[in-house]
């Protein structure tokens, strides 16, 4: 009978997620960053766009702040992409924290994203199929997602992996850069479950 | 002496086996690890089973070796003496643990995640340090990663060693937990479409599977884990259907993965079997079918007795009010010939049975071609459209008035009843065939819809023979009486009574008109019923005009009374802006239905409020009878208030993909379909197809009450 609940747990009219696949336009949305103010994909048309799901209280992402690497990479390309930071975290979940508290953990992290989003009822990382934190998309100018998965190859908690790991955003950035075509577009994202409503 | 010594020492460990359990306990926040050994003692050379056991608190969870969404599958890293080899993780079966609308595989509660160690065949007896440095992510609504350093110290002794009998439970649950290999059995798989087919089939003779089943792929991004997986038979074996990763796994060569049945494998002791399945071009995945496989088994199982059951459904099908008539003019056509040639009877028989299989096969094709281009269709999709309810009650108008004898069919229908030439007379027996089968379908979609949605879900093959069958069964009487005319005699001679039967069958052709009629009402609203009931007339002028001047010569007659059936079809045309908003309206006395959304019912049921959804349509009858003795029941409606129980309508009467899609995932492709979905439950309650009024308060009385204030509000 438990078995049934993997069939019976997806006949709930629970929301799907949809997806955001590599090849295709990526989904628009219009949501409020830390300070309130709307933020909307269109806003960066143009630009190559860096969506990274966040939050600070899964351990993978932890990892990639104690060690210093996600703020790295988020000032390394602050020049040529708009990093946005996305939390789809709901409010009941025992990982949300107040905006006012992130923008304090975030200063103490040095973390650099453009902007913040919050998207506490999970439009967006519903609409992109947002599964892990981290969970890496990357848009290109067109408007087109050209990366989507992992941050890196290294599927673990631990801080020393970050160096030996082969980062698939850095890859992919540097690829665009160049003004290649993506060479690994897809991989299978790591991480926490996000902690959808 | 040495020696001796040493074996004595061996003997020693072995009857001490608490030597070798003695692995601290390591204590996590939510996790209790420790290492279980099987036997006191391994032997030099040959592998002994160690389990590293994880005891979670309760509703934390661990991972299997694909974590599925999310997560990360537990790791052991063995630090062992020199010479000694560790074996793989030996992974029990992964239970499905969904979060939100993410799915993970995993463990909760309790798991043993055994691994072989082996000594080297030159290991000395004595006593060895094993150490096991595990790390897992242990999850609940957040993660947590953990470790822990498990020591062990294992003795090595010449001899077989005895048991643990500390761990044997622990770890005989885990080895029973580990998938074994299926001998003689076949798998196959396919992609098509954004979907994933595995199919597994038995050895020839094997008894059939059953469909509880859930499919885990040992490959991450092969398939969405949260998405439905369909189990549906194929001959003895499954086929089960999954959704694709989007983008699918590059350069895939064969699925593997753990197939897993609470009800055990047929020849297998086992609930999980490992399941390696080449891609293969041969198994092209089934579009058509679409029931997870909780409905079939209860329907009931064997080929043979689905098809006696098309058999006798076919038969059936004669009495029905639209199918009727059409058979008794047939009938009366044999009465007339009763002393004809024996043979040309008997091949007019057959005809009139070929032209039935073939119609049936022709439509039941239709659908499954339609279906696998992937439209959303169920059976009774036909009446989904106003203009083939439009044109289906003008037909049959048309046949009532020629039954009430307003006019003959001239040529064509007198090689019904009297003697035209034989080719005539076969081409005429297979068009009746033909019209028999096309006016069948619309009373087959209210009346065996769940049954034919049922056939649907078989294989394609399967789905044929009992769509062909079912025609069969349908033309059986007549080829009865074609090949035993002895039977006609028993029948009353030609006379008079023919006329007067004649004339009566025409009134169930009226009846079925003014359904018809009232399922086009409820589609396309009050004009397009007007625009019908116009064209009727324009169609009874027509043919009345064709019967009343049946004798004149001339073209005139033909052309006016052709242009006037062309005007009724024209007029009866529903226009394409004739729909009405769906809003149900509320009667007094009756459930305060409102219109269904899936958001509506996860945004109710998340307010702490009972959801009842009527899957419903104007064209399945057995939905109206239900909604009139079981749902406007007093008592009925009293209950529903008493729990704030939440009626919602969905209504299939035209085609809504939405619907389609629900009902899919509750398992069912026909209606009626009835859904109570309880917060707090994980599943709705299914009701049956046809209820009662005590069957509907048995099930409401699972809801709970509503609060005095109102609807109760939940935390979640």
């Amino acid at each position: 009978m438990k078995l049934m609940t993997l069939a019976l747990a997806c006949a709930l009219p629970v929301a799907a997620l949809a997806n955001a696949p590599a090849g295709k336009p990526a989904p628009a949305f219009t949501v409020s960053d830390l300070s309130g103010k709307p933020v909307s994909l269109a806003d960066y048309k143009g630009k190559t766009v860096v969506l990274e799901w966040h939050n600070f209280g899964c351990p993978f992402v932890q990892k990639h702040y104690r060690s210093g690497n996600m703020q790295a990479l988020q000032k390394k390309y602050g020049n040529d992409v708009v990093w946005l930071a996305v939390n789809s975290t709901n409010r009941e979940s025992s990982d949300w924290t107040e905006p006012a508290r992130l923008g304090t953990e975030l200063r103490d992290f040095g973390a650099a994203p453009a902007r913040y989003l919050v998207d506490e009822p999970g439009t967006v990382g519903r609409a992109y199929g947002a599964k892990t934190t981290p969970h890496m998309y990357i848009i290109d100018p067109a408007g087109n997602v050209v990366y989507n998965g992992a941050i890196d190859d290294k599927r673990s908690t631990n801080v020393l992996d970050v160096k030996t790991a082969k980062n698939y955003v850095v890859a992919a950035l540097e690829e665009l850069k160049a003004g290649k075509p993506v060479s690994t577009a897809s991989t299978t994202p790591y991480g926490c479950s996000v902690k959808y409503r | 002496m040495f020696q001796r010594l040493i074996v004595a020492l061996a003997g020693l460990a072995m009857a001490a086996p608490w030597i070798a359990c003695a692995s601290p306990l390591v204590k996590t926040e939510h996790v209790e690890a420790e290492l279980v050994t099987e036997k006191a003692a391994a032997q030099p050379g040959k592998p002994t089973t160690v389990g590293l056991k994880l005891r979670m608190s309760d509703q934390w969870h661990t991972y299997w070796k694909n974590p599925g969404d999310s997560g990360l599958p537990t790791r052991i890293q063995w630090i062992l003496p020199e010479g000694w080899k560790a074996g793989e993780i030996q992974w029990p079966y992964p239970r499905p643990l969904p979060v939100g609308p993410l799915m993970n595989y995993g463990y909760e509660d309790e798991v043993v995640l055994l691994t072989e160690l082996t000594a080297p065949a030159s290991a000395k007896p004595g006593s060895y340090a094993v150490k096991a440095k595990a790390d897992w992510l242990v999850c609940k609504d957040v993660c947590i990663p953990e470790k822990g350093e498990l020591d062990l110290v294992l003795p090595v002794a010449a001899g077989e060693p005895a048991s643990n009998p500390r761990f044997q439970a622990h770890i005989e649950r885990a080895r029973n937990m580990l998938p074994v290999d299926a001998p003689g059995w076949k798998f196959d798989s396919a992609i098509a479409g954004g979907k994933l087919v595995v199919r597994l089939a038995p050895p020839a003779g094997a008894a059939a599977i059953p469909v509880k089943i859930a499919f885990f792929p040992e490959r991450e991004q092969l398939i969405e884990p949260a998405a439905p997986q369909r189990v549906t038979r194929d001959g003895n074996g499954v086929r089960i259907e999954m959704k694709l990763a989007d983008p699918p796994p590059a350069g895939l060569q064969a699925v593997a993965g753990v197939a897993v049945s609470d009800d055990g494998w047929p020849g297998i002791a086992r609930k999980a079997i490992e399941v390696k399945a080449p891609l293969s071009a041969a198994l092209a995945p089934a579009a058509a079918s679409a029931t997870p496989g909780r409905e079939p088994d209860a329907i009931g199982g064997s080929i043979v007795t689905a098809l006696a059951f098309a058999l006798l459904g076919g038969i059936l099908l004669n009495l029905m009010p639209c199918v009727f008539p059409v058979l008794g003019i047939k009938v009366m056509g044999f009465v007339e010939h009763a002393h004809g040639e024996a043979r040309a009877m008997r091949a007019q028989g057959l005809i009139f049975a070929a032209g039935a299989v073939l119609s049936f096969l022709a439509l039941a094709g239709l659908m499954l071609l339609l279906r696998a281009g992937g439209a959303q269709l169920g059976w009774g999709f036909q009446l989904q459209s106003p203009a083939v309810v439009s044109l289906l009650a003008a037909l049959f108008f048309v046949l009532a008035l020629n039954l009430s004898g307003v006019f003959e069919w001239g040529a064509f229908a007198q090689s019904m009843t009297s003697s035209l030439s034989a080719k005539g007379r076969y081409a005429d027996a297979f068009l009746a065939g033909v019209l028999a089968s096309a006016v069948a379908t619309p009373c087959t979609a209210p009346f065996m819809g769940a049954a034919v949605g049922f056939t649907l879900t078989q294989s394609t093959g399967l789905a044929l023979a009992i769509f062909a069958t079912l025609g069969f069964g349908m033309a059986l009487p007549v080829l009865l009486l074609a090949f035993f005319p002895g039977l006609l005699k028993r029948l009353p001679r030609p006379g008079a009574w023919m006329e007067t039967f004649k004339q009566v069958l025409a009134f169930p052709l009226y009846a079925t008109v003014a359904w018809l009629t009232w399922v086009l009402g409820a589609q396309a609203g009050n004009d397009a019923i007007l625009a019908l009931l116009s064209g009727l007339v324009l169609i009874a002028m027509s043919a009345w005009m064709y019967g009343r001047w049946e004798h004149a010569a001339g073209p005139w007659r033909a052309a006016v009374a052709a242009l006037l059936a062309v005007a009724g079809v024209v007029v009866a045309w529903p226009g394409p802006a004739a729909a009405p908003a769906g809003v149900p309206v509320v009667r007094a006395g009756e459930l305060p239905w409102q219109e269904w959304s899936p958001e509506k019912v996860a945004a109710l049921n998340a307010e702490g409020r009972t959801v009842f959804v009527d899957f419903t349509a104007a064209w399945c009858v057995t939905c109206q009878v239900n909604k009139r003795i079981a749902l406007n029941n007093d008592a009925v409606v009293r209950e529903f208030a008493a729990r704030g129980v939440v009626p919602l309508r969905a209504d299939w009467t035209r085609m809504d993909p939405r619907i389609t899609e629900a009902l899919s995932a509750l398992g069912r492709n026909a209606l009626p379909v009835y859904a109570l979905y309880i917060p707090g439950e994980d599943a709705p309650r299914l009701l049956p197809e046809i209820l009662t009024p005590s069957i509907v308060l048995a099930e409401l009385s699972h809801a709970p009450l509503a609060s005095q204030g109102g609807p109760s509000i939940t935390q979640r």
